[in-house]
């Protein structure tokens, strides 16, 4: 089950928590754009730094750090092609520019990853599917988003149950080399596969009678508005945004080397 | 005037060598507390679904006879108008809530209605206070308990003002305790509100004594029509296979053993109690 904790969600609630979810959104394309803007080391750093507090005031460390540790196989991919195209490059030689080059582009990605994961770890599905709704995403869309996330621990269970059952019946999953392994999970997924469909026709025959589909224009119990925390963070993230442009058009960034140097 | 009414209804589900419903004519008042029960496979279910439209909009197949439900042809209206007038209960709770929280799911239908936001605020915590799940309204329903789940659906079709309410099977996933709890929970809107009830049960034993009006079936087919004592007391309904209430079992062997009691056969622990007691003081 360890797997599907990961997947359920959790009603905690922070300064960051309560942001509007579409202000975070635009928090984390803002940070992806900045993070495009420079290849060079050092304001990637500064980027990823200034993430920080943001998680500390979530509460969300511990999450952070997992995602940031599963990031890093990937990370490591990133840094390896770069370091070697650069390597191959620069003639056959291991130079400062080119190691510089390599962890600047695997900052990025990291930087990326924290970003989005500051979005994903603090917005509660409830919040985004109704996000979704409030900047004129089909309903139906909203819809299935939702009830995905509603049914993931049901049907989580559900895989449980049958995994319990078959092998009870004697099916041994962890058996024989790797493709037995994967065809060891036919006598899971089929009958999960089939009650997953049975669930959908009794949801669909409940839906229906609630008067789905009823109304042209659907209201909605909750609404999401703007508050003054929301425009402060706005203004935050434009700050930032303009702080890196400004820095982008107007200074020279100094490489690693000349700081190194400026040390010694 | 009857609030549900079928003549000669007649069901074949798409694809079925024979109907699932047969020759169905019922009438059942508005307020009453109507139970339909019968032996699994008789139809019950089929019938629930013919009340809000689900049969024949939803499941298409051939449908034949006379259906009114609250003044409206069934078969000439869509399914979310039959909702705002039948609210339907389904036996599994788990698949009729869709929503992250309690409050979100009860208030679905009312916001397909497209009513009015502070309009829909009021009633879910209207419905809620009802089904005495008020404090739950921010859960999720995978935290619930059936019998909270099981709630939280009635709430739900209750929010958006039914004149009937149909429940199908509500109980079957729940304990003992659980199921009682449901029971009481319909039994109080239904006579404080004055809707109408119609509830499909295998456990007469907690039901019985709710019911005004018993409808039994019996493959496809109402073998039994009419008034609870009359009904639960006759052969037939044993026989059928019906679980009768034990009270009315032990009342018909006390019978037979030429026991008599006297006035109305019990439907209920309590109704028996009464009677032997009352026999007790007259020894």
């Amino acid at each position: 089950m360890s797997f599907f904790d990961g997947l359920r969600f959790r009603r905690v609630t922070s300064p960051i928590h309560n942001l509007d979810p579409r202000i975070k959104f635009v928090y984390a394309c803002i940070i992806f754009v900045i993070a495009i803007l420079f290849w060079e080391l050092l304001p990637l750093i500064v980027l990823f730094i200034i993430q920080i507090p943001f998680v500390v005031v979530a509460g969300v460390k511990r999450e952070w750090a997992r995602s940031m540790k599963g990031a890093v196989f990937l990370a490591s991919i990133i840094f390896l092609t770069n370091f070697i195209y650069s390597f191959i490059n620069a003639g056959y030689k291991v130079t400062l520019p080119s190691l510089e080059y390599a962890l600047a582009m695997t900052l990025r990605f990291l930087v990326l990853v924290e970003s989005f994961s500051i979005f994903f770890l603090t917005t509660s599905p409830d919040h985004l599917g109704l996000a979704l709704e409030q900047t004129h995403v089909p309903y139906e869309f909203c819809f299935a988003f939702t009830t995905a996330v509603r049914f993931v621990p049901v049907l989580a269970e559900e895989a449980q149950t049958i995994m319990d059952a078959q092998k009870a019946r004697g099916l041994e999953l962890e058996k024989g080399n790797f493709l037995k392994r994967v065809r060891n999970y036919i006598p899971i997924l089929i009958p999960l596969i089939v009650s997953a469909i049975r669930r959908s026709l009794e949801l669909a025959e409940a839906m229906e009678s609630r008067a789905w589909g009823a109304a042209k224009k659907r209201t909605n119990l909750y609404v999401l508005k703007l508050r003054r925390e929301d425009f402060l963070f706005a203004l935050i993230t434009i700050g930032i945004l303009a702080a890196a442009i400004f820095i982008r058009l107007y200074f020279r960034i100094p490489h690693l080397e000349e700081v190194l140097a400026g040390f010694a | 005037m009857a609030i549900i009414e079928t003549r000669n209804l007649t069901y074949t589900y798409p694809g079925a060598a024979w109907p699932a419903i047969k020759d169905v004519s019922i009438k059942i008042e508005k307020g009453e507390f109507a139970l339909i029960t019968g032996p699994s496979g008789c139809g019950k279910t089929t019938l629930c679904r013919c009340f809000n439209g689900l049969i024949p909009h939803f499941y298409q197949g051939e449908l034949q006879g006379e259906i009114m439900v609250a003044g409206l042809r069934v078969q000439e209206h869509p399914i979310y108008e039959m909702a705002t007038h039948v609210g339907l209960v389904f036996q599994n709770p788990e698949n009729q809530l869709f929503a992250l929280s309690v409050e979100k799911d009860v208030a679905f239908g009312l916001e397909n209605l497209g009513t009015p936001r502070e309009e829909i605020r009021k009633r879910v915590d209207w419905a809620l206070e009802l089904t005495g799940i008020y404090e739950l309204r921010e859960r999720t329903p995978t935290e619930l308990s059936g019998g909270q789940q099981q709630r939280v659906a009635i709430a739900s079709v209750l929010a958006m003002q039914p004149e009937v309410i149909v429940l199908d099977e509500p109980t079957s996933f729940l304990d003992p305790l659980g199921a009682k709890k449901i029971f009481e929970v319909i039994y109080e809107l239904n006579r404080k509100l004055g809707i109408t009830v119609v509830l499909v049960e295998h456990r007469l034993d907690l039901t019985a004594k709710y019911a005004d009006h018993i409808i039994i079936m019996d493959d496809g087919k109402v073998v039994l029509d009419g008034e609870p004592h009359e009904i639960l007391n006759s052969d037939q309904a044993r026989l059928i296979g019906v679980g009768i209430p034990k009270a009315t079992r032990l009342y018909q062997i006390l019978r037979t053993d030429e026991v008599k009691l006297g006035g109305k056969v019990p439907l209920s622990s309590e109704e028996m109690a009464e009677k032997i007691r009352e026999a007790l003081k007259h020894l």
